[in-house]
């Protein structure tokens, strides 16, 4: 009986450790094989980046892109080339057509996921990195395709990284950072870089996004003190030069600077829609059309609750309650003519 | 490319592509936003030509006016609460005597009519106890307590509702929902609740963002449903009204049930704001409040469909889970093996444990079989506690629900059960935290369609009641 038993629990143990693909050691396997693929693909990923900028990645970007040690990411170099996807025989680090093409695929992956998190879920702002570094290693080309198809073959990531084609290539048009305009000149906010990511929570905390307008009010060697949709920022340069722009020259920046935003209306006044802020994204952009907050229509203050918050709104013949951050993503003017 | 691919070999076609692929690169933005803005504002051009509101103010005077006075800072919520206190006391005070009706009407008059036609055809006794004692009572005991507060609650909210008055509180107590994680409409939903939870999980319906939906759905358990009312209210009276001199007793005794139903209002933003920041993170959240023109309420038309969508609605669901309740509360006291009945038996297993928590196995017992309706708790809890503690001269037989005309006689028999101010105390408290109804949990199952949070609404409450029962008894214990 006894004997009996201790075998029955032998087998039994063995079975949770052993067993083919649930077993722990099964598991432990595939979560091993994972890790080294994500790192090979972080890899090529690095240097794919590298080129697109015109930089040459090095042992040691690698190392540090990764948070690895050079000898590390020595042999992880080994390793890729022995799979034929790069070469650095004659010099400088070169991807071979597959490690190119696996390098576009995990980049196309990520800031597909990236949409697709910004655009179909409720996912806060500052997790869309980090989960599609996640994803991007788990997304096999046929699903990278139908996630495009299914967000309308999106263009741009919501951070303004253009999503390269599945057989296109990587292309760079972060010239221009904050740092390179002149002062009182507006410029459009294109793209804010989500790497290192300390640095993209920040620009996000303080409510930057690609899309909106902007302007710099005064820099100097220690900080830059801008206006961005409504409001002063100060940056130091290091974080400024994360954030690419684009020159608009057919603005001036009164007409910045005579933007208003839903919010600020007070009860009483009524002014027509603009647009909505970049900010506004996904299921909560599409609800604000469906309300009818659409370029030139008519908007009233209504109403306030007692609490403070929400307002209501007149908007073609109904009333609707809108709390501040929703209201403060919608653009109006108030000036006669508009519209 | 899937298009390229397919038009392999036509030259034209590449071209085409190639071009459209160049100029979609140089349109700034979202190319589906352009469309959908266009779309939009088309729709509006076209009304704006075609439909025209001869002579007709863009919004009444009488609107503004009540706007300005139901949402003003000093008014806003004196009349919201003057209009709710306004429905609790018709509605409780009102279900009082239809509720006796009834219930002498189906369970002292009729009861004995179906039983003598059971005997009269021949049918064995325990046919009789299983059908007439155990499910004809168990259905009567539902439809009489629960139908006269439902058939008051729900016209009176849907007139509120029609009225467009509902609305506006939503647009009051918008802010503490939102500190919350929630929608201000859930103040609406919880309401409902208050009535009937099953009622309030449909209610949920008017919420259109899917977060702020579950977390409504969810909670709305905490909502103290009608059901448990008459539970609070005497377990209140003839325990906790008893501890302080008589002239006070109906404040002490009102204080107590209006101190668990705010336990309950509270619990409800608390677990919402664990609930938006845990499981629900990530899920789509969109805000958006219409504030639909007042109407002057079609009294008929909202007393029937009211009394058929809600009343009767709910009423049905629970008389059929009721049904099943009853026959299990007859067969647990009269299935008898090893010397005991099966209620005897579960109720020795289980209440060392319910001593711990500050219940008893009779308890435990009666809200595992009254998982249908909360209604019937009380009565089951007496039946039990009867048939346990052996008390001579009371009730109906075993298996067989009743209810005491005193409270001093509900006290008698309770003490006589092993019952002190502790039991009293952590069944008001169990009442309010413990898994929804049957209805409720298939009501929950057919609005989110999903099994996990189906179990999320049943499991979570359940956890939190024996986690507070637990600790409260730990703490008295402590100081007592």
């Amino acid at each position: 009986m006894n004997t009996a038993f201790t075998i029955l629990a032998a087998l039994t143990v063995l079975a949770v450790v052993c067993w083919p693909r649930q077993g722990l050691l099964a598991r432990r396997r595939e979560a091993r094989d994972l890790a080294a693929r994500a790192r090979r693909e972080d890899t090529l990923k690095h240097i794919l980046k590298c080129e697109a900028v015109g930089r040459v990645a090095t042992l040691d970007s690698i190392a540090g892109a990764l948070q690895i040690t050079t000898s590390e990411a020595a042999e992880l170099l080994d390793e890729l080339e022995s799979r034929d996807l790069l070469t650095f025989e004659s010099g400088p680090l070169r991807l071979r057509p597959a490690g190119r093409e696996m390098g576009l695929h995990v980049v196309r992956a990520h800031r597909l996921w990236e949409s697709y998190l910004a655009e179909q879920t409720g996912v806060a702002e500052d997790e869309w990195h980090s989960r599609a570094e996640k994803k991007e290693h788990l997304l096999t080309p046929e699903q990278t395709q139908a996630l495009s198809a299914r967000l309308g073959h999106p263009m741009r990531d919501p951070h303004g990284d253009a999503i390269p084609a599945a057989d296109g290539a990587l292309e760079n048009d972060h010239d221009h950072s904050l740092n390179s305009v002149a002062p009182e000149t507006p410029v459009l906010i294109t793209h804010l870089e989500d790497e290192p990511e300390t640095v993209y929570r920040q620009l996000a905390a303080i409510g930057l996004r690609p899309g909106m307008r902007a302007f710099v009010i005064e820099k100097s060697a220690a900080r830059i003190r801008f206006w961005a949709d409504g409001n002063e920022h100060i940056l130091a340069p290091v974080l400024a030069q994360n954030v690419t722009i684009r020159p608009l020259p057919e603005f001036q920046t009164a007409d910045l600077i005579d933007e208003e935003f839903l919010s600020g209306l007070p009860a009483g006044r009524s002014a027509h829609v603009v647009g909505l802020s970049p900010a506004c994204r996904g299921p909560e952009r599409r609800r604000l059309l469906d309300l009818g907050f659409v370029p030139g229509t008519l908007v009233e203050v209504e109403l306030t609750s007692p609490a403070g918050d929400p307002t209501a709104y007149r908007v073609r013949g109904s009333v609707v309650a809108l709390r501040r951050e929703q209201a403060s993503l919608i653009r109006v003017s108030s000036r006669e003519g508009v519209a | 490319m899937n298009a390229r691919e397919t038009n392999a070999g036509n030259p034209q076609a590449d071209v085409i592509i190639a071009a459209a692929l160049r100029l979609r690169r140089q349109i700034p933005g979202d190319l589906h936003e352009h469309i959908v803005e266009a779309i939009y504002g088309q729709a509006a051009r076209i009304v704006d030509r075609a439909v025209s509101r001869p002579g007709k103010a863009a919004r009444p005077t009488f609107d503004r006016t009540l706007d300005r006075i139901v949402t003003s800072r000093l008014a806003g919520f004196p009349i919201m609460l003057l209009v709710f206190a306004l429905m609790f006391w018709l509605t409780i005070t009102g279900a009082n005597v239809p509720s006796a009706l009834i219930a002498s009407l189906l369970i002292d008059q009729a009861n004995p009519w179906p039983r003598d036609l059971a005997i009269a055809v021949g049918s064995p006794w325990w046919l009789t106890g299983l059908v007439v004692d155990g499910m004809y009572l168990g259905a009567a005991w539902v439809v009489s307590v629960m139908l006269p507060p439902m058939a008051i609650f729900f016209p009176l909210f849907t007139l509120l509702e029609d009225f467009g008055y509902l609305p506006r509180v939503a647009f009051n107590l918008d802010r503490p929902f939102k500190a919350s994680g929630a929608h201000g409409k859930q103040a609406m939903t919880m309401m409902m609740g208050f009535g009937c939870n099953a009622a309030g999980v449909v209610a949920a319906r008017i919420i259109d963002s899917p977060r702020e939906r579950l977390i409504a759905i969810l909670t709305n358990n905490f909502a103290l449903c009608n059901g448990r009312w008459p539970t609070q209210i005497l377990i209140a009276t003839v325990f906790l009204g008893a501890l302080v001199p008589p002239s006070l007793a109906g404040f002490a005794s009102a204080a107590a049930v209006t101190g668990v139903a705010m336990l309950g209002v509270l619990l409800t933003f608390v677990v919402g704001w664990g609930l938006s920041r845990t499981v629900l993170r990530g899920e789509v959240s969109t805000f958006s409040l219409e504030l639909p023109p007042y109407r002057p309420p079609m009294i008929w038309q909202t007393l029937y469909t009211s009394l058929i969508s809600r009343t009767l609605f709910v009423l049905w669901r629970a008389v059929v889970f009721a049904l099943p309740a009853g026959a299990v509360i007859w067969l647990v006291a009269n299935i008898h093996f090893a010397g005991d009945s099966l209620a005897g038996h579960f109720i020795r297993i289980v209440d060392p444990a319910g001593a711990l928590i500050g219940l008893n196995g009779v308890i435990l017992l009666a809200y595992v079989i009254a998982i249908p309706a909360n209604e019937i708790v009380i009565p089951t809890v007496l039946m039990l506690t009867v048939a346990v503690a052996g008390v001579k001269g009371v009730g109906a037989g075993a298996g067989v629900m009743f209810e005491l005309e005193s409270t001093s006689a509900v006290r008698d028999l309770l003490t006589a059960g092993g019952w002190t101010t502790l039991t009293a105390v952590n069944l008001m408290l169990f009442s309010l935290l413990h898994n929804p109804c049957s209805t409720t949990l298939y009501t929950i199952y057919k609005e989110t369609g999903s099994a996990k949070w189906t179990a999320v609404s049943a499991l979570l409450p359940l956890a939190m009641g024996f986690l507070v029962c637990g600790s409260v008894a730990w703490v008295w214990r402590l100081v007592a």
